[in-house]
Parts: structure tokens; sequence; C-alpha cells
């Protein structure tokens, strides 16, 4: 049957090329690489490496929680604001009460059923009040924020409790270069965070329904998934999520800003988005959104090596976006489907 | 078929304006019991001055999202004019009074609304040309002109503009801020724009359903272009005002305007899907946001405390609406495809499953 | 084959919707491994029974006996336990998820699994597979797969969930001639292990070829049940439309003399229809008939600019137009009434006023682009005057109409801007039986006001009724010709079913 045929080869071309322009993205990488060796032989460094791990490390943990949305057809601007405010409260609450002082783990505790209580907060305003999802975000992140500000402080905090003081001076590795550049342990779980979600969306139910639900939300409910209780699931792993990589950046920075983090979610949608993720849902990949995060660090990196201000990041972060939506619009116009004469006339020579 | 049933239909607002209506009258109302200087001459001037930059952003988003779509670049938008006319200011000096201020100040004013106006264009053709979806291809643009707006002030702020030209912002013309004449002029076009003519009729139409709209013979390229033009104007516009009212221009407005808008929009009883939306609804709700602020203001709230009312409120306000209509509210901004929920009371209908 | 023990008995369901009965003392009954058609015009009433069944809406009134249980109503879940499955017309399947999930995926969630294995979901979707002998790609995308192949797909999945009855809504509709005989191979093959199949259609043929026996609804009651064997064409078709086929020929013959309005020669799309000619003359309805994917929607929306065509020339009044978007085709004298009135013909959520003048937009503006408001207003208050539409007032929703009054609205956009040529794709699908003759006649009362109609349609007795010529589209061309003494129901039967 030609259907068969058409369908299988088409299934092989597209694994070369990766579900989600994975291989794309690879290309596009070694294409920068190469580029910026060229102007900036620096580029060429361990230093490098270690500065893309150092900001991707937090980053690659919020775009986990923002993949995880956007395949389920929605998309979240709370997560900056859910991790800040995680982040921002367990340092306040060590300082001030001694809990979680000594121990780093018992803090990261602490920050996930925060950022469980406000992705409560998400999953009432968009499973509850079925809200569009963009504006529940944007009243959430107002209120989070808000709440933040107003209740917990303003104030940058220099000092830690020693339980997390000492986790963000502990370098898994350190390039004794001219400038001292180090990797911070925390990779370490954000690497593994990075698995584990990628296997829960593969194989659980839970991670196929999420697939289902950006997909076709009717057919999922008359599959017999619980729609409702999927999306509660889906708002409370991005909150915890949010909540762990902002106490990671809390840490990595050593000084806690809670002005910080808010106002930088575009890069963060850009890589989920650039790493082939639909905005419209049920598409989407774990290895893909790495690779947006790593590409969006890359090219900050190297825009520091060239010597650009600071202020061209932003627009090249939004260049960026925009080059690489285009890029995926204009593949999905192509593709079309093909008229009844040439499918029989296929069929009748098979 | 016209008698006076029919008139008194036409002139009886919606019943989420009512809603509306009945909120900003309990809003003032609680608020000039809880702090007595709420109603004077004073405090309703300096709202004014607020209520302008706010209502112009807001007709904005209401025009993006009569077409089913958003305008995440506004604020970046109204930042282009406002830097492109200061630094018309500043680079021909022109903050010293001189008798040929006012034609230049307008011709400025002009070239900067024009800058920003082009950041629509470029939109539009993002989002008709690429087909970008509009969420993602203005969240682009905003990055992208922010930074590029960025760049070009090195951070700093613009100062320097002639009198006249802050008077827009900060005068007023018997007792009445300059600004809300502006305001209510460029409501009054807006909504002339989208109740009277064709084209705005076109906007209605391709937001309530593009397919339909293909089919009867519409350009929807050319109607979401319009839209993005449009909507961009108003948002230079405002950025006028903000300069004017600031005395200065920089590429940092914040983000929290757009959130601002937003909440407005809904207030109003917009459809984000496309399709419904009234001026009126748009300036009541802007100047009913704007009382609330300055009434917490009154009562000694900061500006954190409003901006978790800020969330509150939209969340309410839409959950409100979406409970009470049965669901034509719901659905996820930015999707150009309008799936709508099988339609309540329609004759034909069964029970979905 | 049809065992002693039926699989289900239906016995006296009733439903009303609002005042309206759906259903009213209906019984059905099937057998094992039996294809049984359940027949009917739309608006008959077979969803609601297939939705009551399913357990997705609660009877009013009457039993169902299933798996040695007798319920007043059924749960979903009671449903599927007890091995009845629906497969929808949009087969309710994930788009971005394989072949393999998506037959796999309902069983598992039945079992109240967590993980999803490879190998768990080979191992239950491999079996079902082979068991009907189909060459699916276990782990190709389902929104890369063909009509046909997932609605394979999607009869795998009720099969992996043991089905025991499978009712199939309208499975037909969207599959070639080839692709169907491939599903009934399949069919067959379901019979032998004993399932059940339930057909819901109104399409004569397939109903009198595929089924052992048929149950006839109309207007919500069951009209006749019995033996397929007992049934020949007139008899179906009386008991489906409560009238008689006609052996006569349309009572006015259109006038063939002068000019042409529009005439059509080679028009091609590639990969869609090729080399088709005609012509339409003042006075005359032309139907356009052929099964779904011959190309004549595709035809109708390369007149309309829709899709526009590649190949060929079209002339109007004498005049050669060329249609590259719909405001060419609209300017040039077109209107088009689409097939899926909700998505494509009217703004459900605007009032009925905007819709009748959504059209003429380019003809109500006034100065600075200000619209016309009392011209557009009488406009519209004629037009829905003269199509006689049933409405509160026409400043009320689109969406509170009923199907066959809201197609009159769709209508009146058109004749607002009196076209020369009227195109209407499957004019009263979902109309109730009294519009449907109505708007028939006006069809007729318009073609000799001198606009050509063209009726594109699958609805044999409709395009009998309304239509002086019928072309026949097969695989992109037109193959027959009938008019005159030789333009019949059966006629037009016979070329479909060849």
């Amino acid at each position: 049957m030609t259907t068969v045929t058409s369908a299988a080869r088409r299934f092989r071309i597209s694994r070369l090329r990766g579900s989600n322009n994975e291989g794309v993205l690879v290309v596009a990488i070694a294409v920068l690489a190469i580029v910026v060796g060229l102007f900036s032989p620096s580029f060429w460094s361990v230093a490098t490496l270690l500065n893309v791990g150092t900001n991707s490390l937090e980053n690659v943990v919020f775009a986990m929680a923002v993949l995880i949305v956007i395949i389920s057809g929605g998309i979240d601007v709370s997560f900056m604001a859910i991790g800040i405010f995680a982040g921002y409260s367990v340092i306040v609450l060590g300082n001030s009460t001694g809990i979680a002082a000594d121990s780093a783990w018992l803090g990261f505790v602490i920050a996930i059923a925060i950022g469980l209580a406000l992705g409560l907060l998400n999953a009432f305003a968009i499973a509850g009040l079925r809200l569009p999802t963009l504006i529940a975000t944007l009243g959430t992140q107002g209120i989070i924020r808000g709440v933040m500000l107003a209740f917990i402080g303003r104030k940058v905090l220099p000092t830690y409790p020693p339980g997390l003081e000492s986790l963000s001076t502990t370098y898994l590795f350190t390039d004794h270069a001219a400038i001292d550049t180090r990797l911070n342990v925390m990779i370490i779980p954000s690497i593994m965070i990075c698995v584990a979600v990628s296997l829960m969306l593969r194989y659980t139910l839970v991670g196929r329904g999420i697939f289902a639900i950006g997909g076709d939300a009717e057919s999922t409910r008359r599959a017999g998934f619980p729609v409702t209780g999927l999306r509660v699931l889906i708002y409370l792993m991005a909150g915890a999520l949010a909540a762990v990589a902002g106490l990671m950046h809390v840490t990595q920075v050593r000084l806690a800003n809670p002005y910080e983090l808010v106002g930088g979610e575009l890069d963060v949608i850009a890589a989920v988005v650039l790493g082939g993720a639909s905005i419209f849902g049920g598409k989407g990949s774990v290895s893909g959104t790495v690779l947006g995060v790593v590409l969006i660090a890359l090219i900050k990196n190297s825009l520091i090596l060239l010597g650009v201000p600071g202020a061209w990041q932003r627009a090249a972060v939004g260049a960026l976006l925009l080059i690489g939506v285009s890029a995926q619009a204009i593949s999905a116009v192509g593709r079309r489907r093909r008229g009844t004469i040439v499918q029989e006339e296929e069929e009748a020579a098979a | 078929m016209s008698d006076a049933s029919t008139l008194i239909q036409r002139l009886m607002p919606e019943r989420s304006l009512l809603r509306l209506a009945a909120f900003a009258i309990v809003v003032m109302i609680v608020f000039s019991v809880m702090s007595k200087p709420f109603l004077s001459v004073i405090n309703f001037q300096s709202m004014g001055f607020q209520v302008a930059e706010v209502g112009l952003l807001s007709l904005a988003v209401m025009l993006s999202m009569l077409t089913g779509g958003i305008d995440l670049s506004i604020v970046s938008i109204a930042s282009v004019s406002a830097i492109v006319t200061s630094q018309l200011f500043a680079a021909t000096g022109a903050s010293q009074s001189s008798a040929v201020t006012p034609v230049l100040t307008a011709l400025f004013i002009v070239v900067g609304m024009l800058a920003g106006t082009a950041i629509g264009l470029v939109n539009g053709l993002l989002i008709t040309r690429l087909h970008i979806t509009p969420i993602l291809a203005t969240l682009g643009t905003m990055q992208l002109i922010n930074g590029l707006m960025v760049a070009w002030t090195n951070g700093q702020a613009i100062y320097g503009m002639p009198d006249i030209f802050l008077a827009i912002g900060t005068g007023t013309v018997f007792l009445v801020p300059v600004a809300i004449i502006v305001l209510m002029a460029a409501a009054l076009l807006t909504a002339v724009f989208i109740n009277r003519t064709a084209t705005g009729l076109r906007l209605k139409l391709v937001g309530a359903n593009p397919t339909a709209a293909r089919y009867s013979g519409l350009d929807n390229d050319r109607v979401l272009t319009l839209t993005y033009l449009g909507s961009a104007l108003l948002a230079s516009l405002a950025g006028i005002i903000i300069a004017s009212r600031a005395a200065s221009a920089s590429a940092d407005y914040g983000t929290s305007y757009v959130l601002v808008a937003i909440v407005v929009c809904m207030l109003a009883g917009v459809n984000p899907n496309g399709g419904y939306a009234t001026v009126t609804g748009v300036i009541v709700a802007a100047f009913t946001l704007q009382m609330v602020a300055s009434g917490l203001n009154q009562i000694g709230w900061n500006a954190f405390h409003y901006q978790i009312v800020q969330g509150v409120l939209l969340i309410a306000v839409i959950g409100l609406n979406t409970l009470s209509d049965q669901g034509v509210l719901s659905g996820r901004l930015g999707r150009p495809r309008l799936r709508r929920p099988p339609a309540p009371g329609a004759a034909t209908s069964e029970p979905g499953s | 084959m049809s065992g002693d023990h039926p699989l289900l008995v239906a016995r006296g369901i009733s439903k009303h919707f609002g005042g309206v009965a759906a259903l009213d003392n209906v019984s059905l009954e099937i057998r094992p491994g039996e294809v049984h058609c359940l027949a009917g015009e739309n608006g008959s009433g077979k969803s609601t029974l297939i939705k009551i069944i399913s357990g997705v809406v609660k009877p009013d009134a009457g039993v169902i006996e299933v798996g040695g249980e007798t319920y007043a109503h059924l749960t979903p879940r009671q449903a599927i336990g007890a091995g009845i499955e629906v497969i929808y017309q949009d087969f309710s399947l994930f788009p971005n998820l394989t072949v393999a999930e998506n037959i796999a995926i309902t069983s598992l969630i039945a079992r109240g699994r967590r993980a999803v294995r490879p190998s768990d979901l080979r191992s239950i979707a491999r079996p079902v597979v082979e068991r009907i002998g189909v060459g699916l790609v276990l782990d190709a995308r389902v929104e890369d797969l063909s009509v046909a192949d997932r609605q394979l797909t999607a009869i795998c999945r009720a099969l992996a969930q043991d089905a025991r009855i499978i009712f199939m809504d309208e499975p037909t509709t969207a599959l070639t001639w080839r692709e169907v005989s491939a599903l009934f191979r399949i069919v067959a093959a379901l019979r032998e292990s004993g399932v059940a199949l339930v057909f819901v259609s109104h399409k004569i043929e397939e109903v009198l070829r595929i089924s052992q026996r048929i149950t006839v609804l109309r207007n919500g009651g069951v009209v006749v049940s019995g033996e397929a064997s007992e049934f020949d064409r007139p008899a179906l078709i009386r008991a489906m439309t409560g009238r008689a086929l006609s052996d006569l020929t349309p009572s006015d013959t259109a006038w063939r003399e002068g000019q042409p309005m529009l005439e059509v020669e080679g028009l091609g799309r590639g990969g869609y229809f090729e080399g088709v000619t005609f012509d339409v003359r003042p006075g005359e309805v032309l139907g356009i008939t052929g099964l779904l994917g011959s190309g004549r929607t595709e035809i109708a929306e390369a007149l309309f600019g829709v899709h526009p065509a590649d190949s060929g020339s079209i002339r109007v009044n004498g005049q050669p137009v060329v249609l590259n978007s719909v405001r060419d085709a609209i300017r040039a004298g077109f209107g088009y009434v689409p097939a899926d009135r909700l998505k494509q013909g009217l703004f459900l959520e605007q009032s009925i006023a905007r819709n009748v003048i959504a059209g003429s937009l380019d003809r109500l503006v006034g100065r600075l682009n200000l619209l016309r408001q009392s011209v557009a207003d009488r406009l519209a208050e004629t037009s829905l005057t003269n199509l006689h539409v049933k409405m509160s007032t026409s400043r009320a929703l689109a969406r509170s109409l009923s199907g066959g009054n809201q197609q009159r609205v769709v209508l009146a956009k058109w004749l607002a801007r009196s076209p020369r040529v009227l195109i209407l794709n499957s004019p009263t699908v979902g109309v109730d039986v009294g519009s449907k003759h109505e708007i028939l006649e006006m069809l007729r009362a318009k073609s000799r006001e001198g606009i050509g109609i063209i009726v594109i349609s699958d609805d044999v007795p409709e395009l009998f009724e309304v239509c002086h010529r019928v072309l026949v589209v097969r695989r992109g061309r037109i193959v027959t010709e009938l008019t005159g003494d030789r333009l019949s129901e059966q006629a037009i039967l016979d070329e479909l079913a060849a």
C-alpha cells in the first residue's frame, strides 16, 4: 500500500532532522561557534563552556517549566515571578528564622513547597476558572510579585544562610585561567531534572496526556483522561520547577535581589520556542529546549566576547526569536496535502 | 421596524458594560468614604493626567484583541515615539524657547509618532506575510525594539523638551487636563472607526471568524495589518503623553503597562478571542482602574499592593464573566483557530459530550 | 453470524430537547457479527440515539439491555465496559501522538496504568493491527496519516478496548471509493469474530450494499426495521424521506438559448481536477455531483477564488475573468454558499443583519470610509424578508437561528449582491425538511429570474428536485452529463455507484 510506504519514507527523513528541529539547532550552534571563533579566538576555551554552563543551569530548569505548559497548549508568564518569590523567600526565611539555615537541601524542599503553592494559584485560575492562559498568568504574575514586594521584602540581601552560602561556592569545575571561571555543582541536579522531565513526558501516561491535551483537548477528554486534574498537575509541576530554578539563580548570584528575574521571561520562552515547541501546543521536546537554551546563552556570551554592549543582547534575542519563529511558520505553511487524483494514481501504481 | 423598543435596545448598553458601570460607581463611593480628599478637583485632575496614558495603551490593546490577537509591543512602540521625538528636540536644541517652537514641536511629534507607527507595520507584516502568531510576533518586536532603544540611548533618559511639549501632559484647559482631551479625542475617533466605518466592521468580522470573513470576500491580511498599524498609532500617542508628563524619554517604561492595559480591556468586556469590544467600556474601565489606583494610594497602600489588586481584579473579572457567559470567553489567547464551544441555547443544539 | 442472543437491545428510548422530540419511543436490536445500518436523513435522531447508547446523553425514557444487565441510562464507563465503542466522524484521535499511542492509550487509562513503555504500546497495538490485517506504521504520527488510515487507527483503538459493538458515524464521508472498499473488507473480517458494527449513514448505496439489517429513523421515530434483503432502493428512499422516488423529469425545462452567463473551459488544478468544461445558461440550475474526493468541491472553490485553478479559462457573460482571490470572484459576480455553514458561512456571534451585509461592504461605503448605516439596514431587512428568515429581530445573534434559517441568512448575504452566478455546496445539509423544499424552490425561482445557479451535492433527491442538468465528476474529471430524459434519481445513483 502506497500510503504505508510514503508515510514510512517521510518518517525516516524526519528522523534525521529531529522531530523538533533539533538537527537544525545543532547546526546553528556549530555555525555560530565557528563564526564567533573566527572573530574572537578566546571563544574556544574552557571558560566559554563554563560560562554557558553557568548561565544555562538555571535557565534550563525554568525552560522545563515553560516547556510543560507550552506542550499542553498554554503559555505561562508567571514563572519568573514564582522563581524569585521562592528564591528570595527561602533566603529571608533562613536569615530571619533559621529554618533550613544549615541545609541547602531543606532550602530547596521549602522552595518546592512554595512553588507548588504558587502553581496551585495558576491551576485555580486556568483549570478552575477556565481563564485564557496568557491573561491568567499575567494576573498571577502581578499578584505574586506584588505580594513578595509588599509583604516579604524589598531589600537586596547580601548575606545568606550558611547552607546556601556554602552551596553557592561549591564548584564542579574551575578554570584557573586569567579570569576565574567556575561551574557550580548545581549543574548536576539541573541535568537530572531535564532527564526526569524528558522521561516523564515520554514514558508516563501523565506525560502523554500533556501532549494529548495540547493536540486536541476534546479527544483527550473522550479518551478518559482526567483533563482538569492533568491541568492542575501541569501548573503544579511548572511552579515547583520554577521555584527550584529561582533558588538556583539566587544561590548562584550570591545576592538576593527581589527585583531580578521578572522581565527575563522572553529569553526562556524564546529558547523553548526555538527548541521546536509549538506555541499552539502538542509539540516539543526536552532536547530541543536544552539546545535552545544553550544557543541563546551562547549568543549572549559571544556578544560579550565580541565587545558588543549589553543592550544589544536584548535586541539579539528578540531578533533571534523572530527569525526562528518565521522559519518554523514558513515551513509549516509549506506542508500541503496532496490531491486525491495524485493519491489515487499512486495507489493504482502500487 | 424602527420603533420605541428598538431604539431603547440600541441605547441600552451591554450587560457587561452595566456591570462595569456599577463597579465604577461602587469604587467611587467606597473611596470617597474612606478618604476625604478623593472627591476633590485636584484628585480628579491628578487621576486625569495619569489615565490618559493607560487609556491610550488600552485602546491599542483593544484593537489587537478585536481581531483575535494581542499586541504586546505597545510599550516598546510608545518608547520609540517618545525617544525619537526627544532626540529631535535634543538635537536641535529646541528646548530653548523660540518663536518657531510650536511648529517644530508639532513636526517632531509627528515624526516620532510615524516612527512608532512604522513598527506597527512591521508587526502587521510579520503576522500576515510570515504567518507568525500575534503573541510571538509582538513579543519578538517588543524585545527587539526595546533592545535597540536601550542601545540607542545608552540606557539613559533623554531630557530637554520645550514648555509647549510639556503642556500636553501637564497642562489643563478649564480645569480639564489636556491629556484627557487628547484621550477623549482619540477614543472618539477610535469609536467612530470601529463602529461606523466599513473597515471597522471588517475588523470585527475578521476577529469573529476569519474563515467566514475570507469566504465573504474580506481581505484578512489587509485588515490585520491595519489593526496593528492602528494599535501602534495609539501606542505612539501614548508615548508622547508619557514623555510629556515625565519630561523625559527612556527606553524602560516597564512592561507593567502591558498588564494594566490588558486588565482594562478585560474589565471592559473585550473578548480576547476577537469580534467584540467597545470603546466606551475601555474608557470607563480605564477610569475605574485609575480610581482604584488613586484611592489605594490615598489610603496608604503602595504600588505593590496595587499590583496585587490588579492581578486579583483581572482574575476575578474574567472569572465572573466566564462563569456567567457559560464559557464564551474560554480559550487560549493567541490561537488563530477560533474554537468555539457549542453554542448554548441554539435551536438545534444537543448537550455536548 | 446473526446468533440467537442479541448483543444490545434498546427499548422505548425517548429524548426531548426543549420542546422538540429528538427521539420518540425508539427501539433497536443489535445481534452479534452483524452489520446493522441506522439509516435516516439529517435530523432524524441518529446521533442522539448513539449518544444515548454510548452513555454521553441520558434518555428521558426507555431501557437499554446490554451485557446481561438492564439500564435506565448508561455512563460512558459502563458503555465502554459493555463493549460499546463509538467512532465519531472526527475520529477523536490525538493528532500529535503516534498510531501505537492512539491505539493503546485508552486501554492503558482504563487499566489504571501510570507508565507508558514502548513495549506496552506495541504489545497492545500490534495484535489488533494484525488482527484486521492492515499495514499501519505504528510509529507514524496520526496527523501525517491519510483520512482512511486515521479511521483504521480509530477502529484499532476500539478493538483494543475489546469492543463488541462498534458504532461508526458516517464512516465513508471522507473516504475515496477505493478506501471504502478496503473498509468494507475489514468490516467483513470483524464480523467473523462476532463483533457487530452499526453504521450510521444516509447513503443509500452503502446501506444496501453492506448491511444485514437496517433500521430507518425519520423525525425521531423508527419507520421500519428489518433484514436488508427486504429493502430495495425505492423502498429505502421512501422510508428515509417519506416520499416516493419520482421518475418524472423536472417539471419545467430551462430554456437553453441566450448567451451562457458562465463558460468554463479546460479548468484544472494540479492534483485535484482537470479538463473541466461546462457552461451555465440563464434560467438553468446546474448540478455537479460526485463522491467525496472526486473534486467537486475543489471545482466550486476554484470558481470562487478560494483555491484558484492553475489552468483553463473562465468567462462570465462572455468576458474573460481571472479569479485569483475571493474578491476577484465576487467582483465578477459570483456568490458561494459553502458546505460548512458554521465555520465558513456564518459569523455566529454577530447579529443576523451583520451577517447579511458582510458580503456587500464595498457597496455600503460612503465618504471617509463611513458605513452608510441606513442603506445597510434597509438592505439587510429587505434580503431577510425576501428569504423568509424566521427570527426574533435582525439584531439577534446568528447562532440563535435554526439550521434552515441560518442557511437562508447565508443565501441572503449573496442575494443581497444580486450575483450573476450563485454556487451552493451541499445547501440543505442539517436543514429541516420543510425549509429544505422552500430553499430549493427559491433556487428555482432565482434561476428563472436569470441568476445562474450551480448546486454541488451528493444528495440525490435534492439534485433531482432542483437541477435541470447534472454533471457527474469522477476522480477530477467530468464523466457524464445527465439532462432531459436521461436525468432521473435512478440515473444519478447509478453514476455515483459506478
